[in-house]
């Protein structure tokens, strides 16, 4: 089966993330009160069974906030924490050493879905400002790119992928995923969180129709 | 890509690992296990011979597709079947039954019906019309719900061991 994009437009995509990755930059800055940085890692299209692995060990027990996303875009936004450097989230927004938080108890969710906010929608914004114009052009005027409130989940690493995934795989072989990695100038903070954005099957093909339009004109 | 997971030395203690859209057969001592979200796991064991298989299915009907035949309900079963029978030099035939696990949802949409659940339905539907053509019976189900399960064949029992993240760890 033909891929849905090539690989020239995976790479106009990354240049288009790139720009969400560095305004969630500047806000997760702000919010945690320490410079992080977001960088695309990932933008391509893979087969099931390694995109499965993305996100290490599948049956690691990861915390993540999911966001689900409608408008010029649709599908879901993943904010994926291995446990213990998602509770230095916890201990950043608290002002305490990290390390200081065991688990996750409400207050603690709570700081993970308020981040995943933060982090999604300014990641949103800046994406919406920079989508290939026939995205925009083909949705209704009042459109715009439209976030659920996050949930929390605790969940293994592999099944997380599976359902976020399944929409793609109802119709493709390969599916996109966009990955971004974060890392901190602080050493005591190992950042090991993804920011994974999994657009539908509908917003697949627009994207791909989009791009054959940006790279013919 | 091989269709199928890699199926494990007869007689070994290994553990085989099966990944979306593929299948396992193996012997006992052997183990197989599998991490499901959405896709549904179909374990067969036959506890004369002991030996067993599982199969990570994705979607219930391959239309002709052939490529990946373990991602289909009507390739895969079939296949696992066949491969059990040449593998191992058994007539399947009246010895294999069935567990079926997986198929949860957990993100819904709101508005329209969400495709992701009905094809949960849809693989389940399809996964039991199948097995009861083949007439292999289904001693045991453990499908949707809102949690991934991780499970683990032990060839040797016909024991299926499962973990949910947060809950306490069972056997089908």
């Amino acid at each position: 089966m033909e891929s849905i994009l090539s690989k020239a437009q995976c790479r106009l995509l990354w240049m288009i993330f790139e720009r969400g990755a560095e305004s969630a930059s500047q806000a997760l800055s702000k919010w945690l009160g320490q410079e992080v940085r977001l960088t695309i890692s990932e933008v391509e299209l893979v087969e099931l069974t390694v995109a499965a692995e993305v996100l290490g060990p599948p049956e690691t027990l990861v915390a993540a906030c999911a966001m689900s996303l409608s408008g010029p875009l649709s599908g879901q936004i993943l904010l994926v924490f291995e446990d213990r450097s998602g509770l230095a989230l916890v201990d950043l927004l608290m002002h305490q050493p990290v390390g200081t938080t065991a688990s996750w108890g409400e207050l603690e969710q709570s700081a993970a879905q308020e981040t995943t906010n933060i982090v999604g929608c300014t990641y949103l914004n800046a994406l919406a400002a920079h989508l290939p114009g026939k995205i925009s052009r083909d949705s209704p005027a009042s459109d715009e790119l439209v976030p659920t409130p996050p949930t929390f989940l605790r969940e293994f690493a592999g099944s997380l992928l599976e359902f976020a995934l399944m929409e793609q795989a109802l119709e493709l072989d390969q599916v996109l995923l966009i990955h971004t990695s974060f890392a901190s100038s602080s050493q005591e903070l190992n950042l090991n969180w993804s920011l994974l954005f999994i657009p539908d099957r509908a917003s697949l093909h627009a994207l791909a129709a989009a791009l054959t339009e940006l790279e013919t004109h | 890509m091989p269709a199928s997971g890699s199926s494990g030395a007869s007689g070994s203690s290994a553990i085989v690992s099966v990944a979306i859209g593929q299948w396992a057969v193996a012997t006992a001592p052997a183990k197989i296990r599998t991490l499901l979200g959405s896709c549904v796991g179909v374990i067969l064991h036959d506890r004369v011979a002991r030996l067993g298989g599982l199969a990570h299915i994705v979607l219930p009907d391959s239309r002709g597709e052939t490529d990946h035949p373990g991602k289909f309900a009507d390739t895969a079963i079939p296949a696992m079947i066949g491969e059990i029978e040449r593998k191992f030099q058994v007539k399947a035939n009246g010895r294999l039954v069935a567990k079926l696990v997986g198929g949860a949802s957990m993100f819904t949409t709101s508005g329209n019906a969400n495709p992701v659940l009905n094809i949960g339905l849809m693989n389940q539907e399809a996964v039991e019309r199948i097995l009861g053509e083949l007439r292999i019976p289904i001693m045991a189900r453990d499908l949707g719900g809102a949690n991934g399960r991780h499970l683990t064949l032990d060839t040797t029992s016909g024991i299926v061991a499962v973990r949910i993240p947060g809950g306490a760890d069972y056997e089908l």
